[in-house]
């Protein structure tokens, strides 16, 4: 809802705003369905400058159309891939994070969500170069850990404390705060990021349903519509300024011990792309407790439930290589 | 820049009335056709209606809706209908990479098809997003100069309709006619447009309740929009996903056999006042889209399950 | 659009809500804060306030939308966030090798979970740290207060007498220079026990109202570094009609006390207990309160049995990787095993030692 205020186009004066509250009409919606001339009589106003103000209310907050065409090849100019530094998720994910996308970790305590979260952030602004906004709900976000992960990268102190100035860390608690910094980071405060180093490339919600779940069930609708801010906001967000947004998820069990991702029907169209996270417990893990798997629940690219097995320990790996990795084969089961 | 073209183009409509009323008479391509497979016999979108594509995540919503979208405005040499289309985009959820790996895929079929095809299949493509429900009505306000100025658009997507649901049943207080209203607005304004522009609308609707018995219909397929936006539609497609047997267990390659052969149904029930008919019909999708499975075929699917 | 009138602290009527909703139009009043005579005006005139009420309303909103801000004083840089971790000094357990796995002891700023079977521990683990969190910092402690929260019934005063004498001794025998001494004369029983404020919870009802009211509690006591809850399981495993009622509630909980962590520099520690759960057919031990309470904690330390060795294991954190220690309760409370003498031998006098502290174990 817009509402109408004086000076918000020419001709809308103190007058004119007084005749149309009493005729009814406060808000750019309720003037823009109405109907112009049987208005204009009312307002004793002509029918041509009543009909001049519609037409600048509706071009002042309409959408505009873009044509297809254009789109495309903005977006094949704007969209950037960016790897998570992990071969075996960059393979589910078909080659990593997509700016413009949402991304959905999900998985129970301790299946590595953070670690993953962690991974993604010191490879984007160690490897790539770029800014992160990390924003930590649930006070999980350990920096002693993304040096960790930094000097298995690179033994110089001055690159890693490069590396570590450029992921922007909020600690917000609750959902409110959530929303309040993520409208202000659309409305501006993302270039404000960039300012310092490279342009923001991610914003990481960690996790999402920590501040939404509490609001959740029962009969309230509160938790539902905020939950659905949180979405757009998101969205819009990583549209409108190319960034890839990557989010946690906790899992729930349904009722025959399937798991799936939490946040309920609503929440499962809002990201693109959804992995599940999981412990692998089998024999061979024994000794190997950071040993996860990963599942692609939901893609629109690549085939879905396909399967990868990665170790947590990959990114503070040593520079000997690549051991800390292992495909699934297609005959393991 | 691009606000002042559009004033423009707008005014010079008001100027002289009498090309909107040509625009309005002059007949638009009906899509009765669109996807014969989808609909009953005869039983296509006319003129004026409007499909609803219902169904929970993952049940073929959206490729359903890219493909009937690519056959729009792919060329009529490729078996397209070649008209203009408006893709109102509520969820942001709009995959234009996705969407031009389906539209090249119809488009390699054509021979001497190059980049010049795909692009002039994309300018047929008009794309608004909109991030509440009361942008969606002024915007649905402002595409009437769009739809009198462009005679070859007939059909208006929207991705999707419950997109603001929540948000506006949070928003206005107790009331829920005022919770509804702003939705309602929308689907009177459409409606107006439908009559007088004879377009054809599509919308998604997601489904906001799991149902609580999986075969069984029930509450959860039950449309929980306004009721002026349900009078307004005529077509239902009610989207589902057919489980891969019963062994819901089942883990490793086995499994993922499976889920490569996922086929998606959709049930067609059309509520328009002359007919009352139901259809059923079965797709899985492919690299190069959605693709309907033939009766017999779809038996095959299931016996090699 | 923009909703921040959903704050429940905003009374709004729904012409007022549509003001504020509107991005445009908040964005504009935000732009004329530098006038705050024309603002106040014009916002008077479009929602018919009295003055009063629109000062409050614009105080609220700017409020709540600057206090999740995303203007970057509100953000730390991971660097800054680093320095800022190595300024807090972790709690010690009096279990070295523990408090390695653990890079120093339980940390501040953070939540422990503690879990575990009746009898094998948690509660001396947390009546141990209420002590070794007052230790001096001239031995290396935090020299903060504690809040104990006490919902089973099993914070006993003799146990703490206990456990704080062999800490006092302990330190006095370590004590090598003047300042040490010095505040070996300060960190007696007596202060230790002075140091501690317990509250008795009996329900859940109790148990929330308390959290609610603990922020306040905690500015007045700016010296307190360790929150205890032993156990948060016990009110919320009493009967619940809704269980996604008791997880909406946890799940407020966890928020609740990781805020607390996080801004007064406090150390969350809380015990959980065990259940069995079936999956696949095979019957699993899992900490109890559902999968979802998991998240809430940042550290979850796992105590077991085998055999009749007790096995610490640090099951899910950020920066540690999963590691298993052996401990043991010895009288003086918690400690590293006895590698160089049998446990075998030591462990079932300990066991019944400490049986009779801990009445866990006859109640269960």
């Amino acid at each position: 809802m817009v509402v109408l205020r004086e000076g918000m186009c020419p001709g809308l004066d103190e007058d004119l705003l007084r005749d149309l509250r009493a005729a009814d009409i406060k808000t750019v919606e309720d003037l823009v369905s109405s109907d112009i001339e049987g208005l204009a009589q009312k307002c004793s106003v002509s029918y041509k400058a009543l009909f001049a103000i519609r037409r600048v209310l509706l071009a002042q907050h309409t959408a505009f159309p873009v044509s297809g065409a254009d789109l495309y090849e903005e977006l094949l100019s704007s969209t950037a891939i960016l790897s998570t530094g992990n071969p075996s998720l960059d393979k589910l994910l078909d080659s990593g994070l997509y700016t413009g996308e949402i991304t959905e970790l999900s998985g129970g305590p301790g299946s590595g969500k953070s670690q993953v979260c962690f991974g993604v952030a010191v490879h984007i602004s160690y490897q790539l170069k770029q800014s992160v906004i990390y924003i930590d709900t649930t006070g999980g976000l350990a920096a002693s850990r993304l040096l960790q992960m930094l000097q298995a990268e690179t033994s110089n102190t001055e690159e890693q404390m490069e590396a570590l100035q450029r992921i922007h860390v909020f600690r917000l608690f609750d959902v409110y705060a959530l929303l309040g910094c993520l409208y202000s980071l659309r409305s501006g405060g993302l270039q404000q990021a960039s300012v310092g180093g490279g342009s923001v490339k991610a914003v990481i919600v960690d996790s999402v349903s920590a501040v939404i779940s509490p609001l959740l069930g029962g009969k309230q609708n509160e938790g539902m519509s905020l939950m659905i801010q949180v979405a757009g906001v998101l969205k819009t967000m990583a549209k409108d300024f190319n960034v890839a947004a990557l989010v946690t998820n906790h899992v729930t069990r349904s009722g025959s011990g399937e798991v799936q991702p939490g946040l309920g029907v609503s929440w499962s169209h809002i990201p693109r792309t959804r992995i599940l996270l999981e412990r692998v417990e089998k024999a061979a893990a024994v000794s190997r407790p950071s040993l996860r798997s990963a599942k692609l629940i939901k893609s629109s690219r690549q085939p879905c439930h396909i399967k990868e097995e990665f170790d947590l320990q990959w990114w503070s790996r040593s520079e000997k290589g690549s051991s800390g990795k292992r495909k699934l084969d297609e005959t393991d089961s | 820049m691009l606000c002042t073209v559009y004033i423009l183009e707008q005014s010079s409509v008001t100027v002289c009335a009498s090309p909107q009323l040509l625009a309005r008479l002059e007949a638009r391509r009906c899509l009765k056709d669109i996807e014969p497979r989808l609909f009953p016999e005869d039983g296509g979108p006319d003129q004026g209606a409007v499909v609803e594509l219902f169904g929970l995540e993952g049940t073929g919503k959206t490729e359903l809706l890219y493909h009937l979208l690519c056959r729009c405005v792919l060329p009529e040499a490729a078996g397209g209908l070649e008209v203009d289309v408006v893709f109102v985009d509520t969820d942001y959820s709009l995959d234009m990479l996705h969407l031009v790996s389906i539209l090249d895929s119809k488009l390699t079929l054509l021979a001497g098809a190059d980049e010049a095809a795909l692009r002039s299949c994309l300018s047929r493509l008009l794309v608004v997003h909109c991030y509440s429900s009361s942008q969606l009505l002024l915007t649905l306000h402002f595409l009437e100069t769009t739809l009198s100025s462009r005679p070859a658009l007939a059909l208006i997507l929207i991705d999707s309709i419950s997109a603001f649901y929540w948000v506006d049943r949070c928003e206005d207080g107790v009331s829920y006619t005022k919770q509804e209203e702003k939705l309602s607005r929308c689907a009177e304004l459409l409606g107006r447009l439908l009559r007088d522009y004879r377009i054809t609308v599509f919308a998604t609707c997601h489904a906001i309740r799991r149902p609580a018995v999986p075969s069984s219909s029930s509450d959860s397929e039950r449309s929980y929009l306004c009721r002026s936006w349900q009078r307004l539609v005529t077509h239902r497609l009610l989207c589902s996903r057919q489980k891969p047997g019963n062994n819901v267990a089942g883990e490793g390659g086995d499994d993922q056999e499976q889920r490569r052969h996922q086929i998606f149904t959709v049930h067609c029930t059309t509520t328009s006042s002359m007919v009352k008919a139901s259809w059923s019909s079965s797709f899985c999708v492919t690299e190069a889209g959605v693709e309907f499975l033939l009766e017999s075929e779809e038996n095959k699917c299931a016996a090699r399950q | 659009m923009q909703t921040y009138g959903q704050e429940g602290a905003l009374n709004t009527d729904t012409e007022l809500s549509h003001v504020l909703h509107d991005s445009k139009h908040q964005a504009a009043f935000y732009v004329e804060e530098n006038k705050p005579q024309d603002l106040l005006r014009s916002f008077i005139s479009e929602t018919g306030l009295s003055e009063e009420e629109a000062v409050e309303v614009l105080k609220a909103v700017k409020g709540g939308g600057g206090g999740g801000s995303g203007d970057f004083s509100a953000s730390l840089t991971a660097l800054e966030l680093l320095q800022k971790e190595e300024e807090l000094r972790s709690i010690v357990t009096f279990s070295s090798q523990l408090d390695e796995s653990l890079g120093g002891g339980i940390p501040v700023g953070k939540i422990t979970e503690v879990c575990g079977v009746p009898g094998i521990g948690k509660t001396q683990l947390c009546l141990q740290l209420a002590v070794d969190v007052q230790v001096p910092q001239c031995f290396g402690g935090v020299e903060g207060q504690v809040m104990f929260i006490d919902t089973e019934g099993s914070f006993l005063l003799q146990r703490v007498t206990d456990i704080a004498a062999a800490a006092v001794r302990h330190c006095s025998l370590l004590a090598e220079d003047d300042e040490q001494r010095a505040a070996t004369e300060t960190f007696t029983v007596e202060t230790v026990l002075s140091n501690i404020f317990l509250v008795r919870c009996h329900d859940h009802v109790e148990l929330l109202a308390e959290l609610h009211l603990l922020p306040d509690f905690l500015s007045q006591h700016p010296k307190i570094r360790l929150l205890v809850i032993d156990s948060v399981a016990f009110p919320f495993r009493l009967l619940f009609d809704e269980l996604s009622q008791r997880t909406r509630l946890l799940n407020g909980v966890g928020q609740q006390l990781i805020t607390m962590a996080i801004n007064y520099n406090i150390s969350v520690v809380i015990t959980n207990q065990m259940t069995t759960r079936i999956r696949d057919g095979q019957s699993h031990i899992v900490p109890a309160l559902g999968e979802c309470w998991g998240h809430a904690p940042t550290i979850r330390l796992l105590l077991q049995w085998e055999g009749s060795r007790r096995l610490a294991t640090i099951f899910k954190s950020p920066c540690h990787m999963e590691t298993m220690v052996q401990y043991q309760i010895t009288p003086e409370g918690f400690r590293d095993a006895d590698q160089s003498e049998m446990p075998q031998s030591k462990q079932p006098r300990m066991d019944t030692d400490q049986s009779a502290a801990d009445p866990k174990e006859t109640s269960s």
